[in-house]
């Protein structure tokens, strides 16, 4: 079966693909020499330094580095993070979550309206619901999350407070015991609807903005995809079967265009992996965007590693899983020819 | 509107407005259909029979289409009868399905790909025959009827774990057993075998043969009084062309289905029609009876058509062809679309529009060779050389 | 495909070649009319033609600052002021720079930015795509593995690293762009090179006897550049995009009239009521971008309807 060798070449690729990634980071990072500033203090003297160089290693050559530092990834070591005052790997995982929760809201919207906005710009081809779509989507993908943010920061929560800053109320915060570090699923888990409650009133906000950039690739496809299935023989059959229009789009266009669609969401995914970092500093999401971005104005660099790394660990999954989820939708599709 | 008559097409024109022009697809378009009667509607690709299909069912998208003119109507029990092309979209819904049902040319694209057979078929039957769905399952279909009509109706859509969620197990699934019954029957009775698991399968695990009987049992659950077939076996195996065409023949002989076949096969003509109407260029230039216009066709298109098809003894090379090719539809002058590739084209045929008109008993052509100078208003040197019949009636 | 779509044998001797090339131009004409009927589309030109004009006419709409152009003139009289003070047409900053000098001139940059980034990346992309599809074999599983590992980081993110790595400056803005964006171009002409290989026409002039060479540059490369011609158009959008999202992020120099680093500059002013810094420079951010986004939509809807998803 083709499909399923496709996948597991994909999988297998996969590994060698983190690794090159690993070294395209690590030769980036040494670009500007030894990073030992950040382990070392300002009255320590040149010999100390030195030590401290042999100790981590920084004396020897960037390949000898460079399997030391893989060596140490492979231990669950990924050195220390100079922002967050501990090791890399003890405070990864929340930010991991954080990061994960309010992508994955914004991309619950995104799809959602996306495919609904979609959908009535396909059936309504060249009409103006078809015209207002384009411009919409294409305004998503045209403004700067961070500025969108900024722009609904303003009547949101300066003057309605409406969706608080951050991501939790500290009080209901305590109240709750955080399983997964995703608040809302961990309140849903702790069946604390007021929990659940604070949880949305701190995602509404910044996974709208992130959501809203999203959306353009999304409602482009579902458009093109509503379109040609629009014009399939079996939707002409569907209505000479008599059965009402909504039926004929819902249950013959839309189910059949969704599979195209699945596609792009994968890619999709990066652009909230990416949007995250302006929107989790406008909102002070204690995500992996605002992480990183302090790390950047510190030069904090095993940070910036990790973060890069994990990201595109992330990235990658996920476009696996939508190409495994696309391999199973259109199994009858592509197998029937 | 006779008695004995099904369906009316009236002075029917299509219009499909492209970035060059307007085209028209059909232009001026009348017949009518008897029940029980199988007509043919013969042309080759582009002349508007497809639309002229569709449009019985008002299946033409609008827009680029457009219904310029005319009106299709079907007679009702009551002698009274419903304009498709007017009526409410409604009534046209009730219609579509019940009373008259389509086949398509190609069955692997007119079932959708990602439901099966058996729910595919099950909408029909959640459409138009929910009382009967309802009775037999045990419910009584006035009292049951907004729960259940959305269960049975589900059960055409949705999974079958989201049916048993919305009621009783046991009502689902008497539900389910006589939705799945009259699925099985309707495909039993266009002798598939193994229904139950024709019923659980994806289009694309089925042959051509076997796709195209379920859209003929498809069409025909609900017994409709017109089975629109749009050229149901160009898509098919040659093997497998005769015996789709046996199964529509002998399913309407045992229903009295009237049926309207567009084709471009005039092997189907001769085998299966009453009678039949020829299109070129979105006009009916000849209709009358199958055997007289296959044996004494009268319009110069058809005889050339009939001269195109290989017969047994034809030496080699000697099969003819209609010089010229179709002219476009865009924005057409009123003339006769045939001119141009007629060999008895006159001034004339490139200045009016030819009436079709009854030459011979029950035959009619459009053809200015039948008429007088005078009844077209002509000068007599303009006229093509006039054909005198006998059966031509004086206009 | 209707842009693909003319089989144009060429032979070293071609006398008609000429013509073929006449023919060419006529199809070019054919497109721009095509392409100007969509009223988006001429939008988002008039648009562009308006920002170029703004650039091209800075020194004459604002007097040049000294030393540095790029640093909006400060006028500690009038710090925070809002639009239509004093002169100020679009207000001030918190350390009284013009926002409309910095509108104007920052204009200047994004259009070195983005043409910058996506004219280097287009050649850097076109030859190494050119490479792989050309050569086949190793070179060109080498070149792709390149390719997905680069496409594996998200394209922000991988900026944000490099420009990081490299320190703040808008230079290093441009650079991290230019070594992040020559991906996609490789990908979608190697995709586009083995598609057009494959067609009858270089067949046919394989057939003939057309060096590898020739074929590629007469038949295989000019048909390849439909899909390029979208997505640099649409990149022009998105590189002062995440262009700006960098310099946003603090990664240009403090001060520039970037757009982005004025929105960053404009911030906290914008809580306390001060709407108009951060404002203004947004909305230059976005109709730079919407204006690309629309001729490129106009674009891929003429060249290639089904093109998108890739």
């Amino acid at each position: 079966m083709q499909v399923r060798d496709y996948l597991l070449r994909r999988l297998a690729l996969l590994p060698l693909i983190m690794l090159g990634v690993s070294i395209v980071v690590f030769t980036l990072t040494r670009f500007t020499g030894s990073p030992v500033g950040i382990y070392a203090s300002p009255n320590m003297t040149p010999d100390q330094v030195a030590a401290l160089e042999a100790r981590y290693l920084l004396d020897e050559p960037i390949p000898v580095q460079y399997i030391a530092w893989l060596g140490g990834l492979f231990r669950g070591d990924f050195g220390w993070s100079g922002v967050s005052v501990a090791p890399v790997t003890d405070v990864i995982w929340v930010k991991i979550a954080a990061t994960l929760e309010l992508a994955l809201a914004a991309g619950a919207i995104a799809i959602f309206v996306g495919i609904a906005i979609g959908t009535i710009a396909g059936v309504r081809q060249n009409k103006w619901p078809d015209h207002s779509a384009r411009l919409f989507s294409i305004l998503g993908a045209s403004t700067p999350t961070f500025w969108f943010g900024l722009l609904l920061l303003v009547p949101f929560y300066l003057w309605l407070n409406w969706f608080p800053l951050g991501r939790a109320t500290p009080d209901i915060y305590d109240s709750v015991t955080h399983l997964t570090g995703m608040y809302t699923l961990d309140a849903l888990l702790n069946a604390n609807p007021v929990a659940f409650v604070d949880a949305l009133r701190h995602i509404v906000l910044p996974a709208t903005v992130l959501a809203f950039g999203a959306m353009a690739t999304i409602v482009r496809m579902m458009r093109s995809s509503m379109v040609e299935t629009m014009s399939e023989e079996y939707v002409d059959a569907a209505r000479a079967k008599g059965l009402p229009e909504s039926v004929v789009v819902k249950r013959h266009a839309r189910r059949n265009a969704l599979v195209p669609t699945s596609t792009v969401i994968g890619l999709s995914f990066g652009f909230l992996l990416q949007g995250a970092v302006a929107v989790e500093l406008i909102f002070r999401w204690p995500g992996l965007g605002q992480w990183v971005s302090s790390a950047i104005l510190a030069g904090d660099q095993a940070t910036i590693m990790a973060y890069v790394l994990v990201t595109a660990f992330i990235f990658m999954t996920v476009n696996l899983a939508v190409d495994v989820a696309y391999a199973y939708l259109d199994r009858r599709v592509v197998l029937g020819g | 509107m006779a008695d004995s008559t099904l369906l009316t097409v009236e002075d029917l024109s299509v219009h499909f407005s492209t970035s060059r022009g307007t085209a028209h697809a059909v232009d001026r378009v009348s017949f009518s259909i008897e029940k029980g009667e199988t007509l043919a509607l013969v042309g080759e690709t582009g002349c508007g029979k497809s639309v002229t299909a569709r449009s019985i069912l008002k299946l033409v998208p609008e827009p680029p289409g457009r219904y310029a003119s005319g009106s299709i109507r079907l007679a009702n029990p009551d002698g009274s009868s419903t304009d498709m092309l007017a009526a409410p979209m409604r009534e046209v819904r009730a219609i579509r399905g019940e009373r008259i049902s389509m086949i398509f040319q190609d069955p692997g694209k007119a079932l959708n790909p990602a439901l099966t057979i058996g729910r595919q078929l099950a909408e029909v039957f959640g459409e138009h025959r929910l009382g009967m769905i309802l009775e037999r399952a045990g419910l009584d279909p006035d009292k049951a009827r907004p729960t259940a009509r959305r269960i049975a109706q589900q059960r055409a859509g949705a999974t079958r774990r989201r049916v048993y969620s919305l009621t009783n197990r046991v009502t689902s699934r008497a539900l389910q057993r006589s939705i799945d019954e009259a699925v099985m029957a309707a495909l039993a009775d266009t002798g598939i075998p193994n229904t139950r698991k024709i019923m659980a399968s994806y289009p694309h695990e089925l042959s051509g043969g076997m796709k195209q009987r379920v859209m003929i049992a498809q069409a025909l659950a609900c017994d409709p009084d017109l089975l629109v077939a749009d050229e149901p076996t160009t898509a098919l195996d040659v093997t497998i062309q005769a015996r789709i065409l046996e199964l529509i023949h002998e399913m309407q002989q045992r229903r009295g289905t009237a049926i309207l076949y567009i084709t471009h096969d005039l092997s189907i003509v001769r085998q299966f029609a009453d009678r039949v109407a020829v299109m070129y260029a979105g006009r009916i230039v000849e209709s009358g009876r199958a055997i007289d216009v296959l044996t004494a066709p009268q319009h110069p298109y058809t005889q050339g058509l009939l001269a195109a098809i290989p017969r047994p003894g034809t030496p080699r090379g000697q099969l003819e062809a209609i010089p010229g090719s179709v002219p476009q539809l865009i924005d057409p002058p009123a003339q006769c679309h045939f001119a141009s590739r007629c060999k008895w084209a006159a001034p004339a045929c490139s200045a009016a529009v030819p009436r079709l008109l009854a030459v011979r008993p029950m035959h009619e052509t459009a053809c200015f060779r039948y008429e007088s100078a005078e009844s077209v208003g002509m000068p007599q040197e303009d006229m093509p050389a006039r054909i005198h019949h006998e059966g031509a009636t004086a206009e | 495909m209707t842009a693909l779509a003319s089989p144009r044998i060429s032979l070293p001797t071609d006398p008609n070649h000429r013509t073929a090339a006449g023919v060419r131009w006529e199809r070019r004409l054919q497109l721009a009319r095509e392409v100007l009927r969509n009223p988006l589309t001429v939008f988002g030109l008039v648009i562009i033609g308006f920002f170029l004009l703004m650039a091209a006419a800075a020194p004459l709409l604002t007097e040049q600052n000294q030393p540095d152009a790029y640093q909006a003139p400060r006028d500690w009289s009038n710090i925070d002021v809002p639009p239509g003070t004093d002169g100020h047409v679009l207000g001030t900053d918190s350390t009284g720079g013009d926002v409309l000098y910095g509108i104007i001139w920052g204009s200047r940059l994004s259009l070195q930015l983005s043409f910058t980034v996506v004219f280097t990346t287009l050649v850097i992309g076109t030859i190494v795509g050119s490479i792989a599809a050309m050569r086949g074999g190793r070179v060109d599983n080498v070149l792709m593995r390149i390719v997905d590992i680069f496409l594996a980081i998200p394209e922000l993110i991988f900026a944000l690293a490099i420009a990081a790595v490299l320190g703040p400056s808008f230079e290093n803005i441009i650079l991290a762009l230019a070594s992040v964006f020559w991906v996609k171009y490789a990908r979608i002409v190697r995709g586009e090179i083995i598609r057009v290989k494959q067609s009858e026409y270089v067949a046919a002039a394989r057939v003939v006897g057309d060096s590898t060479w020739n074929i590629y540059r007469k038949d295989v490369l000019p048909n390849s550049l439909t899909p390029l011609m979208v997505q640099a158009t649409l990149d022009m959008g998105n590189v002062v995009l995440i262009g700006a999202t960098l310099s946003y992020l603090g990664l240009a120099q403090a001060g520039l009239t970037e757009w982005g680093a004025m929105v960053s500059a404009g911030q906290s002013g914008l809580l306390a009521g001060e709407w108009w810094v951060s404002t203004f420079a947004g909305l230059a951010i976005v109709l730079w971008a919407l204006a690309f986004n629309l001729v490129g939509d106009g674009l891929r809807d003429v060249l290639d309807p089904k093109m998108e998803g890739r």
